[in-house]
Order: structure tokens, then C-alpha cells, then sequence
């Protein structure tokens, strides 16, 4: 299993009152597996990716990742984890304003250890892949949003993970560069790498093999 | 640690004006030590040279000019009394003063120095660092309105050069110049003029007053033991032994190295003040910063920063800024040091003050930057890393 949850619970503390996020979510994804998790805002499912991704950690339940139990791990780690394991895609993006497309997927490397020149030389073939190689010197503020995704994407194959995470990869998105980005990730997907997308959107949760609908912090239904 | 210099330089071309905002406390603050202490540094290498120029069989009697303590007035009669310790064998007193000199029309204000024209080379032509002549002769008993130049004041003062012979305006008397020095690298010398003590007192109404006397020990005897004697003969005289020194050159090399550790320490002390307001400076950008890029540090963490990355990306922020506002500092500093120099030579007069910048001060100045900024950044980096990613993102 590429990802494998047991009854993981996430209770928030905002101010004096308790929020349970997720009560209980067991679920297990098969490596090379395209998921999508649909449900109302406020049902978890961000939540879930987080925790999936290691950036977030349960208050009780078993988290394991290619076997690993994340649970036991010490924050650097965590750290490891979300270095090799996993590539993260926002809906916001989330680049780094004052690096250049290049620099921007450079970075996960930078923090696996990885020299410069081999850093630069990936970052450019993962631009290439993505169809950015003319645009690689250009800031973020200087790229479409579905380009700014598209870099994103590429940054998120720099250590070459095995599991993609993304989340609501098409919100900010016009119909036709979001179809874009679902096709990238698919093909991606058909290569062997795991993808798991949360979206708000039917048609392109449709798209996925395997489907989870929540509510309320909870699986409702699981479709193949 | 390139690659995070790397970044860093990034993070501040990214906010050039908050970063300029951020490092003018620091700017300020080390342009500030290095011009004080520098001119710190000036007066002690000038005075030092001044003395230098006595050999290691001289004592040297001369007022004290600390704070706090009434300067006691030497005479001629002084002088005269220290003559017959045993042991002595050669008494010159000396007066200086800044006098305006004036050469074919330009006026310039001159370091002079009065001595008994029957003296002069005995006191300044013998044993070690003694004065060479170039041209011309040393003063000679019986000369009056005769001058002997050190050879800066011959040719690097005046548009026209001076020879032995030329006619020179001293506080309006004509005098000739009768010998010029030969270069001895030290400003000081080079740029004071020598003539007759009487004539030199006579033209600035000083009565028989002295600005120091200088003793040479006969060969053989025992300099510290002469030395005590002219202090008990001098308290006797004077009825105390504030106000003046009694030394030796080796002491006196000693003494000034002290008196301007002081001046340089309360000078880089009230400095370091403003540079204390530039770290606090720092630590609230740092602070201001960790708010503002909190998402920024999501991203780090979500890519893989563990928190000891994030850490040295936040530290390495606060060092580059600290070395950059040492490095401007210094640089201003520098400047400021040369301004001086310019107002000193203007008003005070060739060669009496000349500020300088040594390479310890200059290290010292981009080391301090550098712990300020590490310092005030250290605080501020631990907060960034221990930001929870999802809260991170969050924001």
C-alpha cells in the first residue's frame, strides 16, 4: 500500500471549543492508484491530505506511508518524509515569490542535500517536462496561474516521490488550463505515481479510479 | 551555507527598501564606532610619533592634559633646576604652538616648535629616529628669526616650494629658513617648522613658559633613577605631582597606548549605543518577518525543510543583513574619517590629527555587525522554526 490510514482521528482546539475534523477515517490506497476525495466544505478532506502528506499529524490513529508509521517519527524525520516521499500541489500554488521558475522547483533538492549543478540541471528537464523550459527564468508574478500550477507540478517531481498530493490543484484555475493541469497529473498518474486529489469539482473527481466521498470527518462511501 | 547565502541575498533584494530601513540602525551604528575610534587611533599614532622622535636615554617632563586635573605650568626656571641632578646631562626645554605661516600670499596654520637654537641638535639630531637634515644647516647659537623646516612644510604645503634662504611670514615676523629636514615619513615631524624658543615665546606674549623639557641622562647612569629624582625636585618646585608627567620614552609609549584605550573604548562605547538601537531594529524585522512569511515557511517545510533548514534560512537572513549594514558602516565610517581629516588639517593644522582606519578596526567593525545580526536574529529564526507546516500554509 502507497498510503494506509487506520482509524485516524484530528481534533482542533479554537479557543475553549473542540473541533473534531476526522472521526475515525480508516483507508488504504494501493500504490500507482489515481484517488480523488470529494465532499462539502469543512468535511475533512483537506485535512486528511495533510495528514497524509505528513505536514499535519493525527491526535490518535496510524498513519503509514510505504509502510512507514508516521505517528513514531520525530519532526526531522517528518521532514524526511515529506523530502522523499510525497510532492505536495496547492491550489494557491504556493511559490516562492522571489525565486525564479528554475529556483522554485530547484528547491526540494536543496533540502535533500542534493549540488547546485545537479539541482539546476533537474529543475530545468522537470521544466521541460511540464513544457515551461522558455519560461524558467521568469518570477512567478510573471507566469499565468495554470503556468504557475504547471511549475508547481514540476517542483513537486524534484525528488522524484512516489505519491502526489494535491489539493484543489484546479480552484484558481480557468476551465482550460485546469483541463491542463488534470491532464499533467494523469499522465504523471500513468506513469506509476500515486495521485490523490482533493476537489471540489464532479467532473474532474470522476476522472479518478478510486473515489472518496466524506461528510462530517468521515468516509461516507469509497467507488472503484 | 552558499546556497543559503544564496537565498538570503534573495530575500533581501526582494525588499530593498525594508531591508535599507532595517540596516540604517546598523549603518549608523558602525559608521559611528569606526569614526570615533578612528580618530581615536589618529591622535595616539600622532602623538606616539612625536615622541618617537626622542632617543631611549631621554625624559621627557610635560603637562598633563586629562580631564579633572589642573594643568601645572613649567618655566624656564624648571628647566634650569633639573640641571643639576647628577646624572643629567643635557636639559632643553621646548614650546610649541600652532601658528599661521604665511608663504608668497597662502596662509596655513603650522605645528611650531621653539627650541634653544644652541640645543637643536643635540635634542632632536641624536641617537635613535633623530631628525636628518637635507639641505642646509640646524639652528645655530645666537639665531633669531631663522627657521629650520621639516620637509613636508618645504614641499608639499604651500603651491610654491621653500628652499634655505626663502622668506616665510610667521604670525607677522619674516623669518629665513636656514635648513629643511630630510623625509621621515611620519606627519608630525614632517609637517612641523623648528625655531628659536625666545623668539617663539616673544611673538606669542608666553612669557618663559615651557610645553615640555626634555633631559638626556649621561651614558652610564641609571634612567629610572634620574627620573625620580627630576619627580621629587619638580613636586618640591610645583608642591604636587598632578598636572604633569615624568617619563621615559619607553613609558610614555606605554602611558599614551593606555590614555587611548580609554578614549577609544568610551568612543566605541557610546557608538556601540546606536548600534544596540539597530539590533533591536533587526530583531523587530526579524520578528515582523516570521508574521509575514509564514507561508513562505510552509512552502520551505511542505518541500522538505526540516526545521533546522528553516532555521539557518532565518539565521543566515539576520547575518547577511548585520554584515551588509557593517560593511556600509564601514564604508561611511571610512569617509566620516576622511571628512575629519579634512576639518582637522583645515582648523588645527597639517599633520596634527590624522584619523586612521587600521585593518583590526575595520575587521572588528564587520565582526560585531555580524554577531549583532546573528544575535538579534536569533530569537526570531527560532520562532520561524518551530511554525507547525499547516499552520504555516494556513496563513
Amino acid at each position: 500500500m502507497a498510503i494506509s490510514l487506520r482509524e485516524v482521528v484530528k481534533r482542533y482546539r479554537t479557543g475553549k471549543v473542540v473541533v473534531e475534523a476526522l472521526r475515525g477515517v480508516s483507508l488504504e490506497i494501493p500504490r500507482g492508484e489515481y484517488v480523488s476525495i470529494m465532499g462539502p466544505s469543512g468535511s475533512g478532506k483537506s485535512t486528511l491530505m495533510n495528514i497524509m502528506g505528513a505536514l499535519d499529524k493525527p491526535s490518535s490513529g496510524s498513519v503509514r506511508i510505504d509502510g512507514i508509521e508516521l505517528t513514531r517519527l520525530s519532526d526531522s524525520e517528518l521532514a524526511e518524509v515529506r523530502r522523499r516521499k510525497v510532492g505536495f500541489v496547492f491550489q494557491q500554488f504556493n511559490l516562492i515569490s522571489k525565486l525564479s521558475a528554475l529556483e522554485n522547483v530547484a528547491l526540494p533538492m536543496w533540502f535533500a542535500g542534493v549540488s547546485r549543478s545537479r539541482r539546476l540541471r533537474r529543475a530545468k528537464e522537470l521544466l521541460e517536462l511540464v513544457g515551461l523550459e522558455r519560461r524558467m527564468h521568469h518570477k512567478p508574478s510573471e507566469l499565468s496561474g495554470g503556468e504557475q500550477q504547471r511549475v508547481a507540478i514540476a517542483r513537486a517531481l524534484a525528488n522524484k516521490p512516489e505519491i502526489i498530493l494535491a489539493d484543489e490543484p484546479t480552484g484558481n484555475l480557468d476551465t482550460a488550463s485546469g483541463m491542463e493541469v488534470i491532464k499533467l497529473l494523469e499522465e504523471l498518474n500513468a506513469q506509476g505515481k500515486t495521485l490523490v486529489v482533493v476537489t471540489h469539482d464532479t467532473d474532474f473527481g470522476r476522472r479518478a479510479r478510486m473515489r472518496v466521498k466524506m461528510r462530517d470527518g468521515q468516509v461516507l462511501e469509497v467507488e472503484r | 551555507m552558499l546556497d543559503y547565502l544564496r537565498y538570503s541575498m534573495r530575500t533581501l533584494m526582494h525588499h530593498k527598501l525594508r531591508s535599507f530601513l532595517t540596516l540604517l540602525g546598523v549603518i549608523i551604528g558602525i559608521m559611528a564606532i569606526v569614526s570615533m575610534v578612528s580618530v581615536g587611533s589618529g591622535m595616539e599614532e600622532s602623538l606616539r610619533k612625536q615622541l618617537e622622535v626622542l632617543g631611549s636615554d631621554k625624559i621627557v617632563v610635560s603637562p598633563r592634559i586629562a580631564y579633572g586635573t589642573t594643568s601645572v605650568i613649567l618655566t624656564d626656571d624648571d628647566a634650569r633646576a633639573l640641571e643639576s641632578i647628577p646624572g643629567v646631562a643635557f636639559v632643553s626645554p621646548i614650546y610649541t604652538v600652532s601658528s599661521d605661516v604665511e608663504f608668497s600670499g597662502e596662509t596655513k596654520v603650522m605645528q611650531v616648535m621653539g627650541v634653544d637654537p644652541e640645543k637643536a641638535e643635540e635634542t632632536f639630531g641624536r641617537g635613535a629616529g633623530s631628525y636628518k637634515l637635507l639641505s642646509g644647516r640646524w639652528l645655530q647659537k645666537g639665531d633669531r628669526y631663522k627657521l629650520v623646516l621639516g620637509y613636508s612644510v618645504a614641499r608639499d604645503t604651500f603651491t610654491r616650494d621653500l628652499w634655505v634662504g626663502s622668506r616665510v611670514n610667521l604670525h607677522g615676523k619674516e623669518f629665513e629658513v636656514v635648513g629643511v629636514f630630510a623625509k621621515a615619513g611620519d606627519r608630525s615631524r614632517d609637517y612641523s617648522i623648528y625655531t628659536s624658543i625666545d623668539v617663539l615665546r616673544e611673538l606669542f606674549n608666553a612669557g618663559n613658559r615651557v610645553t615640555f623639557i626634555v633631559i638626556r641622562v649621561e651614558k652610564g647612569a641609571d634612567i629610572d633613577k634620574v627620573r625620580m629624582q627630576v619627580e621629587d625636585k619638580l613636586k618640591r618646585r610645583k608642591g604636587t605631582d598632578k598636572g604633569y608627567y615624568v617619563v621615559t620614552q619607553k613609558e610614555i609609549m606605554e602611558e599614551v597606548g593606555e590614555a587611548y584605550n580609554v578614549v577609544k573604548v568610551v568612543f566605541g562605547g557610546l557608538a556601540s549605543v546606536s548600534l544596540i538601537v539597530g539590533a533591536i531594529g533587526i530583531a523587530n524585522t526579524m520578528i515582523m518577518n516570521v508574521t509575514e512569511r509564514r507561508r513562505e515557511i510552509g512552502v520551505l517545510l511542505a518541500s522538505g525543510a526540516s526545521r533546522a533548514q528553516v532555521m539557518r534560512i532565518f539565521l543566515m537572513d539576520a547575518a547577511l543583513l548585520g554584515v551588509a549594514g557593517g560593511a556600509a558602516g564601514l564604508a561611511l565610517g571610512y569617509g566620516v574619517s576622511l571628512l575629519i581629516n579634512v576639518a582637522a588639517e583645515r582648523y588645527l593644522g597639517e599633520g596634527v590629527l590624522v584619523t586612521s582606519v587600521t585593518p583590526e578596526l575595520a575587521v572588528f567593525s564587520l565582526l560585531f555587525a555580524l554577531l549583532v545580526g546573528v544575535v538579534s536574529g536569533m530569537y526570531p529564526a527560532y520562532r520561524a522554526s518551530r511554525l507547525e507546516p499547516v499552520e504555516a500554509l494556513r496563513a
